[in-house]
């Protein structure tokens, strides 16, 4: 069957409401269009997640409206969850690469070899070094991140207490549930408190509480 | 039409192109030459969370430049001015010149080289 058939019939099918359904499917394509243009990785999400759902919603009411042929809106559907799969799972993938290339990220085991052997001990993630002088450490996707500042300011056993730290959300994260992980990075502005207890926790464990301690005394808050 | 709200004018001289913490910082870093961080945290008595973001925008900025150390396990950053003092003022009084003209015209121009005849 060709597909301006399909189309003639889905307009005729879905009648009055199909200005009210494909006004959410440009919604939907509007809001993925903007997720790719945000810079802000944060913000390029919550956008993606609510262009998904509202995609969703509009292929729910054509699949609930229609009576007649399914035949394209069934190849629709396929198509929107292929594409959008592999944007998820692109999002998530290229999270950490984006801030690689934004922040001019470096291994660190080019500047100090035994940061990455550390690491290596702990959970399997990349350690990075940045350009700054503001003390600051984070984790994103399976890379760590910390500027030079950070490295200035920090003797050996305070930064294995904030790699171990670090290490420890790579390993909670890796173990979290896709989509569990999705919403943490979309909806929680900053880290949960708890889970900070527990990374805490696990780096006293690994480099000792004067060590945590003396680096949260010189860092306090920097790294999350 | 004169731009008046483009005119600033004040006493503070370098404080007033400056933040108070980058005039600190370049005074410190023209006087010294090349300092690290603890040195430059140390000369201006400013701690550092106050200086570490200063330094990050002079060095977007372009007034000083910095290389990255390491020795003996330790990194550290090490500072050099990139204009000297007298660069940085003829830089400053040509942009105050500039926009003198840009607001005032012939009439800055004017006045300009009456002030030099004075002189
Ligand atoms: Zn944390």
């Amino acid at each position: 069957m060709n597909i301006l058939g399909e189309i003639s019939c889905y307009g005729q099918c879905l009648k009055s409401w199909a200005l009210f359904v494909s006004l959410f499917f440009v919604m939907s394509i509007a809001l993925i269009t903007a997720s790719l243009m945000l810079k802000d990785p944060k913000k390029r999400l919550q956008t993606f997640v609510f262009a998904q759902a509202t995609g969703l919603f509009a292929v729910a009411a054509t699949f609930y409206l229609m009576n007649c042929s399914e035949m394209l809106s069934l190849y629709l559907y396929f198509a929107y969850v292929a594409i959008s799969t592999i944007l998820i799972f692109g999002t998530l993938r290229y999270y950490d690469r984006l801030m690689i290339k934004r922040l001019e990220a470096k291994p660190a085991g080019s500047i100090l070899k035994w940061t990455q052997e550390f690491v290596d001990k702990l959970t399997s993630a990349r350690v990075y070094y940045f350009d700054s002088a503001v003390p600051k450490a984070f984790a994103a996707g399976r890379s760590i991140f910390i500027s030079i500042g950070l490295l200035e300011l920090l003797d050996e056993d305070e930064l294995k207490a904030v790699l171990a730290h670090e290490a420890w959300h790579i390993r909670h994260n890796s173990g979290m549930p896709f989509l569990s992980q999705l919403a943490l990075m979309a909806f929680s502005s900053s880290s949960e408190p708890e889970l900070e207890d527990q990374a805490d926790r696990f780096a006293a464990k690994i480099a000792g509480n004067t060590a945590l301690y003396s680096a949260r005394n010189k860092v306090d808050k920097v790294f999350i | 039409m004169v731009k008046l709200d483009q005119i600033n004018i004040s006493n503070d001289g370098l404080t007033k192109f400056f933040s108070p913490i980058e005039a600190a910082i370049l005074r410190a870093l023209w006087s010294e030459g090349e300092m690290t961080t603890s040195e430059l945290t140390g000369k201006t008595n400013i701690p550092l969370t106050s200086v570490a973001g200063t330094l990050d925008r002079l060095v977007k900025a372009g007034y000083t430049t910095r290389r990255t150390e390491s020795i003996n396990g330790r990194v550290r950053y090490v500072y050099e001015p990139v204009l000297s003092e007298e660069e940085a003022a003829s830089e400053i009084t040509t942009k105050i010149l500039d926009s003198l003209v840009q607001a005032f015209g012939p009439l800055a121009v004017e006045n300009f080289s009456k002030y030099s005849d004075k002189k």
